[in-house]
């Protein structure tokens, strides 16, 4: 479906280090992981088209998507983005409506086929009781869930999230992933950045490892998590646990270190 | 035969009687806009639009065909009675309309160029004054009085302010010449140029303006500007009629020549800032004082 | 599909219709109330002979030659400042935004005032005051955008900054021109209906633009989320606002050029709407339109009526009007 075709992300001022070449199936969920600045949110945002590349392509459905329609593209993937504070007041319900922009041609204007596919994201993130309420008002994680939930409302068919787990207490988090992981089900394919190796280590099928550098590589997850190649990328110690059939990631902390 | 001359006769002297009514109704001048007004008959009802000309009105004898005046028409006493039709540069043109005048003296450079030009396009007469000169105000007593069908009593009084100016020019034409700072406001601090009507007066009186070369009508300067000019004798108006503050700032420079000679002086702003017949009470004030300070030398 | 699309689109739509019904009758009122008030009393019935094409010469004079035309002028001019409002805010997503923050009432103004200066006529004036206020937004919009990105806050700073180098031009050509020019050129800064002649221009490019933001409507909804938000569900940012900015800047122009620059309207009438009607723009665009042509309409009768026969500018009404209302309804919001 997105596919990356010698891809080199352009960040100011950094060598273009390894051209990425991959391709985003449907029913699979990719995680971006690596350090604070190696370009994570920028490779979301080159892939998702609103950003040049420095060289190589990015395809959707086998068409360049810096050629095509922006309208056209938002009708087959949605963003969600870290920050959503920027902008105007407006409702919760008006915020989810607006995933359905790309869908109403420019005279038309929402139907009620609309409404309830917003609201059906609403119920699906628990934020019903909150449809009037201002954005500004909202909390962090109620933010991140309604961010989902617009796009959601897009119906996409890819999914390209900032850290969508920012935010969220624990049974939220849980419900997110699953919601993602029911989207591939569906066919939806899923590319997320992610900071927690544990939550890219249980719902992950590929994982592309980002170096500050440049560096780049990617494969499946559990061929990609190892504790040699996660210690280099976050410069730090590193011990696995396993319990239960899955893997944990622990970092070892100097506090630790120093009572051993 | 001599029937039919009679008649001839009689009809060459009836077109002949026409003509010379026609010519006799329209009354043209030039106004100071350059523009020719006519009207056909003496003007009956008239607005006007400034103090100053409301005073030239009054004076040309038209001040019974006045209906309306604008604020700070204060002078003379009668014209305080006046209905109001707004301020000079912003006045209701409803109001005016609705008093139906049958000509409005308007002021070139005071009122709102716009609105006096719709009223002249709706149909009213505008005579456009801009006094600039003390003939200026002799010649405008001539042309309101033409126009209101007051001729007489405006050729009097246009005749006794030349007449009371020529014998100031006369009188004061091979005085000492005083050199003269004109004060016309504080705060900012404002003089005339020479092309001012009060440095005519000045003039008239044998006085100097120090600051007559400046490009423009009126001009702000500042304190050093005076303290390096050096006038001989400092005239000012002030707030008021009769209020000598302006004139007190000037104390504390002792270095000044007018300050050490005392030679201050207060004139009222209306008798010389208002181009009307009172110029000549100004004037005459303005050559006394200057006198004066001749005589402090 | 396109049927039932049809069919339930009927539902939604009273949601706009019904407040701006309300509004177009307050605004029907407030035409009415400025041609049948004024300084001169004119009774129903004088007024019915009027408008039926009768009545006295004077009343017709009255009514269709000064309080007609500039109740319609006070109409687009406020119509075109509130819309133009609304739109730099969406733009610059700042509440803080009105129509003159990007300088284009500073450009405007030193063309009036040069104009002006150089003894010239009415007509003049108005179009040199356009072609200022055109040249600063040119200006503005050249620098902001440069070399690098465009964002808001680099087009606000960029405003800001052009807007106080017209400042310290108008405070200048103030400082040396001849006292006998000062008043005129004061009135044009506080801006006056008075000069307003001929509304046939600024209600067509109100009618014009409003129709033109009519299909943009939901795209600024979204962009009022963000670029890069509106950017991913499919809103071409870019052109949209290059759109909105030439839209703003010629709305302000012809504002400006109708009535001098009149404060307040551009800046309380798009906020007093969002506190009632809420944030959809396809809402508050049209809103705007009337809602401010009818405050400046009212105002503007207020201000040549309460104390007549003199005259106020009408921008002191509109803040005495709108203040008040304005933290009324901010302090009910909260």
């Amino acid at each position: 479906m997105l596919s990356a075709t010698d891809l080199v992300i352009d960040i100011p001022e950094r060598k273009s280090g390894t051209p990425l070449c991959f391709d985003v199936k449907s029913g699979e969920i990719w995680g971006i992981l690596g350090p604070n600045g190696a370009g994570k949110t920028t490779l979301l945002h080159t892939l998702a088209g609103l950003k040049k590349p420095r060289s190589g392509k990015v395809n959707l459905n086998n068409s360049d998507i810096q050629q095509l329609r922006r309208k056209h593209v938002a009708q087959q993937l949605a963003v969600v983005f870290q920050n959503n504070g920027e902008g105007f007041p407006a409702t919760v319900l008006e915020t989810a409506m607006i995933g359905r922009h790309p869908f109403i041609s420019p005279w038309d204007i929402e139907t009620a086929d609309d409404l309830a596919i917003a609201r059906s994201a609403l119920q699906k993130l628990e934020l019903s009781n909150l449809e009037q309420r201002l954005v500004s008002t909202l909390s962090g994680g109620e933010r991140q869930r309604l961010a989902i939930a617009t796009a959601l409302c897009q119906s996409p068919k890819l999914w390209l999230a900032d850290e969508p787990s920012n935010h969220l207490d624990l049974k939220h988090q849980v419900q997110i992933m699953a919601l993602l992981a029911e989207q591939a089900d569906s066919g939806c394919g899923i590319i997320l950045c992610l900071h927690d190796l544990n939550l890219a280590a249980h719902w992950c099928d590929k994982i592309l490892l980002l170096y500050p550098n440049g560096d780049a590589c990617w494969g499946d997850a559990d061929t990609m998590l190892t504790v040699t190649a996660l210690e280099r990328l976050y410069d730090q110690e590193l011990s696995m646990i396993s319990s239960e059939g899955q893997t944990y990631f622990m970092p070892v902390s100097s506090r630790n270190s120093r009572r051993d | 035969m001599r029937r039919y001359h009679i008649n001839l006769v009689r009809g060459l002297l009836f077109v002949t009687a026409l003509l010379a009514a026609h010519v006799h109704a329209d009354i043209c001048v030039n106004d100071d806009s350059g523009a020719q007004l006519c009207l056909t008959k003496a003007a009956q009802r008239i607005i006007a639009l400034s103090p100053g000309a409301t005073e030239l009105v009054y004076a040309a004898g038209a001040g019974d065909k006045l209906v309306a005046a604008v604020s700070f028409s204060d002078y003379p006493e009668p014209a305080k009675n006046l209905p109001r039709v707004g301020s000079y540069n912003r006045f209701d043109q409803e109001a005016i309309l609705a008093l139906k005048p049958d000509l409005l003296i308007g002021w070139l450079s005071g009122n709102p160029r716009e609105q006096l030009s719709q009223l002249h396009s709706l149909g009213l007469s505008v005579y456009y004054s801009e006094l600039r000169s003390f003939e200026d105000v002799a010649s405008t007593l001539e042309r309101i009085g033409a126009l209101a069908g007051t001729d007489s009593t405006a050729k009097t009084a246009a005749k006794k302010f030349r007449v009371g100016v020529n014998d100031l020019r006369t009188r004061y034409q091979n005085s000492a010449p005083v050199t003269v700072f004109q004060q016309i406001w504080t705060n900012p601090l404002m003089t005339v140029n020479n092309e001012h009507i009060i440095s005519e007066a000045t003039r008239i009186c044998g006085g100097v303006n120090v600051f007559g070369d400046l490009p423009n009508l009126t001009a702000r300067i500042d304190n050093e500007a005076v303290l390096a000019a050096q006038p001989e004798a400092i005239i000012a108006g002030g707030m008021g009629e009769e209020n000598r503050d302006w004139l007190n700032e000037w104390r504390r420079f002792s270095g000044l020549t007018a300050v050490r000679k005392n030679n201050l002086f207060f004139i009222p702003p209306s008798t010389i800032q208002r181009p009307t017949p009172r110029l000549l009470q100004g004037t005459t004030l303005l050559c006394k004082h200057l006198d004066t300070a001749r005589g402090r030398r | 599909m396109a049927v039932v699309k049809t069919n339930n689109a009927t539902s939604a739509l009273p949601r706009f219709l019904t407040p701006l019904l309300l509004l177009f009758i307050f605004t029907l009122g407030a035409l009415i109330l400025a041609i049948t008030t004024g300084s001169v009393h004119i009774s129903n019935q004088e007024l019915w002979q009027v408008l039926s094409g009768g009545g006295e010469p004077l009343h017709r004079t009255l009514v269709f030659e000064l309080r007609l035309p500039r109740a319609l002028s006070a109409f687009a001019a406020g119509g075109l400042l509130a819309v133009a409002g609304a739109l730099m805010q969406v733009l610059l997503r700042n509440p803080l935004a009105d129509p003159y923050v990007l300088g284009l009432s500073g450009g405007a103004a030193v063309g009036a005032l040069i104009a002006m200066l150089s003894g010239l006529s009415a007509t003049v004036v108005s179009g040199s005051a356009f072609i200022g206020a055109m040249i600063s937004a040119v200006t503005v919009f050249g620098l902001a955008h440069g070399t690098g990105s465009w964002t808001p806050t680099r087009l606000l700073l960029t405003g800001v900054v052009i807007a106080s180098g017209w400042g310290a031009a108008i405070t200048f050509m103030l400082a040396v021109s001849p006292s006998d020019q000062l008043p005129g050129m004061l009135y044009w800064l506080m801006g006056d209906l008075a000069y307003a002649r001929s509304p046939w221009m600024a209600l067509t490019v109100l009618a014009i633009i409003s129709v033109v933001m009519l299909p943009l409507g939901r795209s600024l909804n979204v962009l009022a989320r963000g670029q890069m938000q509106a950017a991913a569900l499919g809103v071409s940012v870019r052109p949209l606002e290059w759109t909105i900015y030439i839209c703003a800047s010629l709305l302000t122009a012809f504002a400006v050029t109708t009535a001098g620059s009149i404060g307040f309207v551009g800046l309380i009438v798009p906020h007093m709407l969002r506190l009632v009607l809420g944030n959809d723009q396809r809402l508050i665009l049209p809103a705007a339109a009337l809602a401010g042509g009818a405050l400046l309409t009212l105002a503007d009768t207020l201000a040549r009526t309460v104390i007549a026969p003199e005259q106020l500018p009408a921008g002191v009404i509109t803040a005495l009007i709108g203040v008040p209302s304005f933290l009324y309804l901010l302090h009910r919001s909260r």
